[in-house]
């Protein structure tokens, strides 16, 4: 059976409307929230830079169950307290070439509104937990407007796991 | 130097060594800990498991979680090192202290079952044996000697895995340092563990606070 022509022309252009839709979605959500590779020495270098603005970076991953829970109250906590001097960064922990993985946390501080900045660490996973001194994420970790750290709250003592209100209050304590 | 100071550097010379430190990289427990007492904990294989109804030369506790990555990346590697050591006298246990639906009894018959393990795969709800382990990662393992006392805790070997999908992917490509064995291996014979601590890597263990 032959196929009318116009019904090629209309599939076609089907086609390039759903294209051009998708890509102008992605360019608008990449156009304010961007996940930036870093590598550890640039992010030192950047962390002395952020001087003297208080830094709140959170280290989270995709595969971290708990980092994405509690993700929305980093947000939060971003509205709350960033025009005063309180600059949030998010460290993605997920491995520097796993594509399908580097996606989907693109795609989930997308839908996170995640408006300030993005790094995905690129280096050797097990190397950046040792250079970042971490045992396991979530983590976060509090600079003050010197650059010094001054807390890190980690799940690493069962006693002792951090809670969304320890990193409110270390804010508070730095204000 | 004074008198005063020289005291002061003896003393630190003299007791430092003694104070007792949590390990490297886990809060509670040091090498040379005691394996802590647990009872009754429910078992994937039916019944319960209590640590005095340990009777074998050594004990491997490793924490797990079915939910993560991590463990599901090694879960192959987990169930040939309990092939590896079936007839020697060698009891390994998995733990899972999660709250969460996914890693509860249920959940760890089936995860349990769909990929061989032939261990007892215990919950502990109270998650009182974890805080005692300082067990933060999923999975991470403990070896005790005879005596039952703690000879090794991190990884499981020097390149973790992941599974995305059905594919699993090593951080650093194929291991080439295989700590549990090794660990497991040296207690059995009575020596030294050569690499007695490392850096667990994998999914967080959730306390309730």
């Amino acid at each position: 059976m032959k196929v009318p022509s116009f019904l090629y022309t209309a599939i076609l252009a089907g086609c390039l409307l759903c294209v051009a839709g998708l890509v102008s979605s992605t360019v608008r959500a990449d156009d304010h929230i961007q996940l930036e590779r870093i590598k550890y020495d640039a992010w030192q270098k950047k962390r002395v830079a952020y001087i003297p603005d208080i830094v709140v970076v959170d280290y989270w991953a995709t595969w971290c169950v708990s980092c994405i829970e509690r993700f929305p109250k980093m947000i939060e906590l971003y509205h709350r307290y960033h025009k005063q001097g309180v600059r949030f960064v998010s460290m993605c922990l997920d491995e520097r070439d796993d594509t399908p993985a580097i996606d989907r946390a693109r795609r989930f501080l997308v839908k996170s509104n995640a408006t300030f900045e993005n790094y995905l660490m690129d280096e050797n996973l097990m190397q950046a937990f040792e250079w970042l001194d971490l045992i396991g994420i979530p983590a976060v970790v509090i600079y003050d407007r010197k650059g010094v750290e001054r807390f890190r709250l980690t799940g690493d003592n069962p006693n002792k796991q951090f809670t969304d209100e320890d990193v409110e209050t270390a804010i508070k304590q730095l204000l | 130097m004074n008198t005063a100071r020289r005291l002061l550097l003896g003393l630190f010379v003299v007791f430092v060594p003694f104070i007792s430190v949590a390990g490297q990289y886990n809060a509670i427990l040091s090498i040379g800990d005691s394996l802590p007492e647990f009872n009754n904990l429910p078992s994937t294989l039916g019944g319960t498991l209590s640590s005095s109804d340990l009777q074998e030369s050594v004990v491997v506790l490793v924490s797990l979680a079915n939910h993560c990555p991590w463990v599901k990346g090694m879960d192959p590697d987990l169930v040939k090192l309990a092939k590896e050591f079936a007839k020697e006298d060698v009891r390994i246990i998995g733990l899972s202290f999660n709250h969460m639906e996914a890693d509860r009894l249920p959940a760890m018959k089936v995860h349990a079952k769909d990929n061989g393990y032939t261990f007892d795969y215990l919950y502990d709800e109270s998650q009182e044996l974890g805080r005692q382990l300082g067990a933060t990662r999923t999975p991470e393992y403990f070896v005790f000697n005879k005596e039952r006392k703690l000879v090794y805790m991190g990884l499981l070997y020097n390149s973790p895995a992941k599974k995305s999908g059905s594919k699993i992917k090593h951080i650093n490509g194929e291991p080439s340092e295989f700590y549990v064995r090794d660990a497991v291996t040296a207690a059995l014979a009575g020596e030294n563990v050569k690499v007695p601590e490392t850096r667990a890597h994998g999914c967080t263990v959730k306390y309730v606070n």
